[in-house]
Formats: structure tokens, sequence, C-alpha cells
């Protein structure tokens, strides 16, 4: 039928017109009246450059003086805090997830159940609750510092945190700067990513020609190369400084205080229960058959696990395990209930001193999303890696 | 039931014993690949903890760490803990400020929740012997901590009669058929209605006449009312944002692509923050009020995404299929779309209602609202029990634990009932 005969009123183009007019004035009202009720007349970000005048605890690699700094420096602070507890529990928790995953798929009854009782356990308790828990274990459960346990002066133990030697860089070989200790892991990292390109295209012609072409020895010698030589030009010595106790205080060394530690682990116990469970169902959506054909060719069960069945459920699990990255990101702000200084809770006290909620919500949310985005970009780059070689 | 044609069984399963009881016989490709029928004790053992010298180490240094697991909570809960603090502030944590005189309220309201749970086991599932143990164990639970310390036998009384209505409602409706029938679908919608209409009856018998004012919603029963607020109101947001995510239409798609995306992007935290400091300009109301609008709105848009998965894993064949039948665009949705999507986002759905449960414990961070966790709070800053933090906390993990566990499993069964998930 013509469209000329059909009335204008029945017609499929007017009426998606309509429709979406009809659509834009109803939110444009409601923006309207959420814009005309909230309170624009501070309205500005100028108070994230006055003085801070407060301190923010468990820095690290940062040694940042509360009163003279600004607002905007305390909350990258924060900020930091935050990516270093999300890069830990992330990085923990996808040890703890395959562990367990696979382990829920064991043929061992006890130590299936014991990874259903894992998964059970922490998958169903509110993670702010596990949060305080482990706080509180560590705060009551540890010894105080008067009772320190000290492993052979290495490591220390008590309700104050866990003191680990770290290694610092002093004065080089040659009497060379501090910042070439820079450099020199600037180099280490060039020449991991060479190596790796090497290994990887060594594989290829191993894949391609059968013939064996020694892709880990030859990634292995280059690198250890590269460092050596590295090493001996830069001449940078990195000492380890081992922890020491001054009366109730630890100095030196490297300290993780209760707070930090037990946001990771509460982190890392919910969301390894999660990614165990996406593990479980990846493996068990491969065919059967991949199983089978292992065992048929004579694999042992480590070669089943790491050369067919777990590469295989890379594949599937990485959307989801993107997913739960993402919510490590969102979750670490449940910082605020162990008083760990992450960016949300440095963002609540510049709120209480200075007003300006809205302004603040913005620089929140911005920032969780631009954390998020970098976490999708590399998972997505690890998901290009691991599809692209499909046969 | 009509007859059926005989289904052919695969030769090497062997049968059930006779006399046993009835069991639904599944399609080949249904069944499930059980494990034999009867194995030996000793077999089962040697098979599954000794198969060889590596299983064995892994079963010894198992059952070694689970040996020092177990003594040690045991040893935790019946020797070094100190559970007066639950104990001594069961009514702080349960209800915390919630009028004493009124408490009969509270029992009401939870007789007739349990009802209608009673009656929606009759009306899709059934509780079998694994049910009642768990009714059983929760419910001693519940009574030895109400008995310990000299409660009044009331309570325990009332609580004996909320079980006594589960199975009422159970045995009210288990004894009708399944099949699909015009009595069944009154029934299912009765049953449906009636469960939909629990949270608002609730809502008027713990406030009307006298009874508590918002400020007044605590503890534990705090996180009762604010969880199915969250879960109905994120589904009544969640739909058209789905729809509209899916839709053809650019404006519309859009602005819930961005809703969805900015929603998502902030954590829960965040937006109580919002509630807390800045929707007081906007929607004004009760602390409590925007903390719910809140919770409907994030939970509105994580619902969103399941939906829409299940709109995308609709063949477009029902949506064609729809429009040759000659349904228009809104009898298609709510006949055809709607009914497959939602089936097929029930696991996810579920699996957002169990972690609203869960994040119903945030609202205690910034908020001055007191929920079970905050009111545990409560509990050990008082002067004597400043030292069981960790018994407080256990008690309110376990107490989480509980209902969270139940929604898994309730929601598991959904999942096999419906054959979601199998093709």
């Amino acid at each position: 039928m013509p469209s000329g005969e059909v009335p204008l009123f029945y017609r499929r183009g007017f009426r998606n017109v309509l429709q979406q007019a009809i659509y834009v004035a109803a939110t444009a009202i409601i923006a309207w009246y959420v814009y005309t009720s909230l309170d624009l007349r501070e309205f500005g970000f100028g108070f994230l450059s006055e003085p801070a005048g407060f301190a923010v605890g468990s820095q690290w690699l940062t040694e940042v003086d509360g009163v003279t700094n600004s607002r905007l420096t305390m909350y990258l602070v924060g900020v930091w805090s935050s990516i270093r507890a999300v890069l830990v529990a992330i990085l923990l928790s996808t040890i703890v997830g395959v562990v367990v995953g696979v382990a829920r798929l064991s043929s061992n009854f006890l130590v299936s159940k014991m990874a259903m009782l894992f998964v059970e356990i922490f998958r169903n308790t509110p993670l702010l609750v596990q949060v305080v828990l482990w706080y509180a274990i560590l705060l009551v459960g540890a010894p105080i510092i008067q009772n320190v346990v000290n492993v052979g002066d290495f490591f220390f133990l008590s309700n104050r945190g866990i003191a680990i030697p770290w290694p610092v860089p002093s004065a080089g070989l040659w009497g060379v700067p501090d910042w070439f200790v820079g450099v020199w892991v600037i180099a280490l990292i060039a020449a991991a990513l060479v190596a790796l390109r090497v290994r990887a295209s060594r594989q290829e012609r191993e894949r391609e020609t059968g013939q064996p072409h020694f892709a880990n020895r030859y990634a292995f010698t280059i690198f250890a190369a590269a460092a050596l030589i590295s090493f001996l030009l830069l001449g940078v010595v990195v000492s380890i400084d081992r922890p020491i106790l001054e009366g109730t205080q630890y100095a030196e060394g490297m300290v993780i205080k209760p707070e930090f530690a037990a946001l990771v682990l509460g982190l890392t116990a919910y969301t390894g229960s999660f990614i165990a469970e996406i593990v479980r169902g990846s493996i068990q959506a491969l065919p059967r058959g991949q199983t089978e054909a292992a065992n048929a060719i004579g694999l042992s069960g480590y070669q089943r696990l790491s050369l067919i069945i777990l590469p295989q459920a890379l594949r599937q699990m990485i959307p989801s395990v993107t997913n739960q990255f993402l919510n490590v990101n969102k979750n670490s702000s449940l910082a605020y209930a162990v008083l760990y200084d992450d960016l949300f809770r440095v963002a609540t006290v510049i709120q209480n001193k200075a007003g300006h909620a809205l302004e603040m919500f913005f620089v929140i949310i911005v920032t969780y999303m631009i954390i998020s985005f970098a976490i999708s970009a590399v998972m997505n780059v690890l998901n290009a890696r691991v599809t692209a070689h499909r046969l | 039931m009509s007859e059926l044609p005989p289904i052919p069984r695969p030769e090497q399963r062997p049968l059930p014993p006779a006399g046993g009881p009835r069991k639904i016989v599944l399609p080949p490709h249904r069944q499930r690949a059980g494990r034999p029928f009867r194995v030996k004790a000793r077999e089962w053992i040697s098979r599954n903890l000794f198969p060889s010298l590596g299983g064995t180490i892994l079963t010894l240094i198992s059952a070694g760490f689970l040996g020092i697991m177990v003594v040690g909570i045991l040893w935790f809960v019946f020797f070094d803990a100190n559970w007066n603090v639950i104990t001594a502030n069961r009514w702080l944590l349960f209800a915390g400020s919630f009028p004493r005189e009124e408490a009969w309220r509270l029992w009401t309201s939870i007789a007739v929740v349990m009802f209608l749970i009673g009656l929606a086991y009759g009306t899709w599932s059934s509780l079998g012997r694994r049910d009642t143990l768990f009714i059983v164990l929760t419910g001693a639970f519940v009574i030895f901590l109400m008995a310990h310390g000299g409660a009044t036998i009331w309570s325990s009384i009332w609580f004996l009669v909320a079980i006594g209505l589960l199975y009422l409602g159970y045995y009210l409706t288990v004894w009708m058929p399944r099949e699909t029938s015009p009595r069944r679908v009154w029934h299912q919608r009765i049953v449906g209605g009636l469960l939909a209409l629990s949270l608002p009856l609730v809502l008027v018998i713990l406030m009307v006449a006298g009874g508590a004012n918002t400020r007044q919603f605590d503890g534990f029963v705090l996180n009762l009312i604010l969880a199915p607020v969250g879960i109905v109101g994120g589904l009544v947001v969640a739909i058209p944002l789905a729809l509209g995510r899916a839709s053809n239409m650019r404006t519309i798609k859009w602005t819930c692509t961005a809703y969805i995306e900015v929603v998502r992007g902030a954590p829960l935290l965040g937006w109580l923050f919002v509630a807390l400091f800045i929707l007081d300009d906007v929607i004004g109301g009760d602390l409590i009020i925007r903390t719910m609008v809140v919770l409907a709105v994030f939970t509105g848009a994580y619902m969103a995404e399941y939906i829409r998965g299940g709109l995308q894993a609709l063949p477009r064949g029902q949506y064609e299929a729809a429009q040759a039948v000659g349904l228009n665009q809104l009898q298609a949705m709510q006949l055809i779309v709607l009914p497959q999507a939602l089936r097929i986002s029930i696991p996810p759905i579920v699996g957002q209602a169990i972690a609203i449960w869960k994040d119903t414990t945030l609202v205690t961070i910034i908020l001055t609202l007191r929920e079970l966790k905050g009111n545990a709070d409560s509990a050990i800053a008082q002067s004597e029990f400043i030292p069981d933090r960790i018994e407080a906390y256990v008690f309110v993990a376990v107490v989480f634990w509980v209902v969270a566990f139940m929604m898994s499993r309730i929601s598991q069964r959904v999942e096999r009932a419906q054959g979601i998930g199998e093709r």
C-alpha cells in the first residue's frame, strides 16, 4: 500500500517521531526539575586546590604531608591506595578462584567438598561483614606489639600489621643517581617484552614446522642477558631493607597494615568464591570429549588441565571474570568500614570539611569509571589474545 | 495424568528398587548421569579418597587441614567465645528501636510471610526432607536464641505458630493438580498476587494505628524491609529500562544505556552518598525513603542488563511470529517476548537479589540507618562487650548466610523445575 493512503497518525515514521518527542519532553522535564532543585549556587571545583588540613593514613611509596598539600593531592593519594588494594585483590582472587574452581571438580571427594564449602561460605556472606570480621580477627586475634611474633628478624606479626623485608634502591655501583633505578625497571620491562615476542614467534614456528624451536630457553636467555647487561651498565644496587622494631612501632621494611590486609582478604575470599564458580562453569561447559581425548593420548592430570582444559575454558570465562574484577574495583569502597584511606573515604572526608557533595560525587564516579575502563581495556586485550588462536 | 508412551531406557542404567518413592522419570536426554546405584563403602572410599599415591597425599593433607579448621572452630564456638554479647542484645540486634510493646506487629508480619511462603512452596515446589531439616535447624536456632537468657515464652510460641502456618499454607495448596488448566492459572494468579501484596501488607501491619514510624525500623527488621523493596523496586525499574535499551528508537536507547552505565559505574556506597547529601534537595523525604529509592535505582540498572541478556537470547523468530499472528507491539511484548525473556534471566536476577540482600548491610556505613551489622557495632560499643567483636560479627555473618543460602537454593530449584540451562 503506498504510504499516501495511510492516515498520518498510523504511519510508522510519524509514530516513531511522536513517541520519541514525547519521551524526550518527559525526560527533559525530569532533568529540568532535578537541575532546579539542586543547590548549585557554589558549584565549582576550586575547593579541591585549597590546603587539605588532614592527614591520610596507610601511605606507601608516597610521602605526603597533610597540612600543606591540596585536597586534590590527598585525594590522589587515596586513589593510589585504592588501586593498590584492587590490584593485589585481583591478583590473589584470581589465584584463589582458579585453584578452588578446579578443586571443586576434583575426583577427590574431600577436596571437592572442601572447595564447595569455601564457595558457599564466602559467596553467601555480605562482603562488609567479611571485611570487618577479618579486621576484628587481625586486631583481636593477633598478638599485641609487646608480644610480637618475630620470625628470624625477617617477619614481624602483631596487631599493628605484618612487617616484611622490602627492596630499596640505594646509591649505585659508580655513584649513579637514584632515578637510574627507574631507568633499570624500564629496561627490564622492555627486555621482558622483547623476550615474550621472541617466545611467541618461535612457538608459532614450532607449530608450523613441527621442529623444536626452544621458545622458553631463547626467551629466558634474552631476558637474563638483557637484565645483566643493563644492570652492569647502569650500576644500580638494590638492597633489601629488613624491618626493625623501635619501641612499639615498626621501622624500615614494608608494613602491611591490618586495615589493608582486612580489605584485601575480604575482597580475595569473596571475589575468589565467585571466580571459582565461573571457572567451574566454564570447565563444565567444555565437551567431555576434551577430557577423554586428553586421557586417551596419555597426558597426566596436570598436563590435561594446563594444556587442554584451562586454555579452552579461559575463552569462556574472561568476560565474566572481567565483571568480577570491575566488582573488586567498586567493592574496594568498603575500605571505609575498616578506616583504610581509599579514594571513597578521602572523598567523604573532603566533603565533610568543605561541603560540595555534588562535585565530590562527580569526582568519585569519574575516578571509578576510569579505573574500571582501564581494567576492561586490559582484559579486552587479553581476551583478544586468547580468542585469536582459535583453530 | 494421561498415559505417556513408554520411554526407552539405556540398558546399563540400573532401575531404582521397587516400592521406593515415586520418581519422576525424565526423558533420556534430560537424565543426569548418576553414580552407579550401589557401591560398597570400601570401594567408594578407595576410589574417591585413595585412588593413587598422589591422591592419598592430597586426601591426607586436606583431611588434616579440615581437621584443624573444624577443631579450631568448635573450640572457638564452645569454649573461647563469649556469646553473651548476642543473647544480651537480642532485641537490639533484631529490631533495635522498634517499640517493644508493638512487638506483636513483628510477629504477625512474620507469621503472614511464613504462611505466604508456604502457599508459594505448595504451588510451585515441594518441601523435601532437606527442607524440613533446614526449617527444623533454623527454628531450633531461633528458639534457642529466644529461650537463652529468659525471653518470654510467648515469643517462642509465636515463632512455632509461624512455622505451623508455613506448613498450613503448604498443605493448603500442595494437593492441587499441577497440570495447566484454567483453575491452575487462577490458583497461580491468586498466590502470585498475594505474594506481590505481601510487602505493602507487612508495612501496613507494622505502621498503621499507632505502630512504628519509619525511623523506628531498625536492626534485622530493616534488612528484611530494605531487601524486598530493593528487589521489587529494582524489577519495576529494570523492565522498562531493558526494553528501552533494546529499543530501536535512538533517543530512548541512548538515554537508557547512559542510565545503566552510569549507575553501574559507581559503587553502591557512592549512591548511598547521593541519598544522604544530594537527594535531600531533589525528592526530600525520610532518609529511609531516599535509601529505598537509591536501592531500587541501583538494582534496576543491574537487573536491566540481565533482562536485556534474556531479550537478546530470544530467537528473532519469536518477534516475527508475534507480528505474523497480528499482535501489536504491546501485546507482543506482554504475551510473547517478556515472559520468555524473564524466564531466561531468572538465575542472574536471583543472583542480583542475593547481592542486594547482602548489600543492605552497606546502609550502616555512611548513613545513620542501623541495620543488623550497625546494631552489632552498637552492641560491641558497650563497655562489657568490647572484647567480643569477633563473636558479634560471626553471628551477623551466620544470619546473613542462612538467608542468602536459602535464596540460592530456591533459585537452583526454580532453574531445575523450568529446565533453564538445559537444551
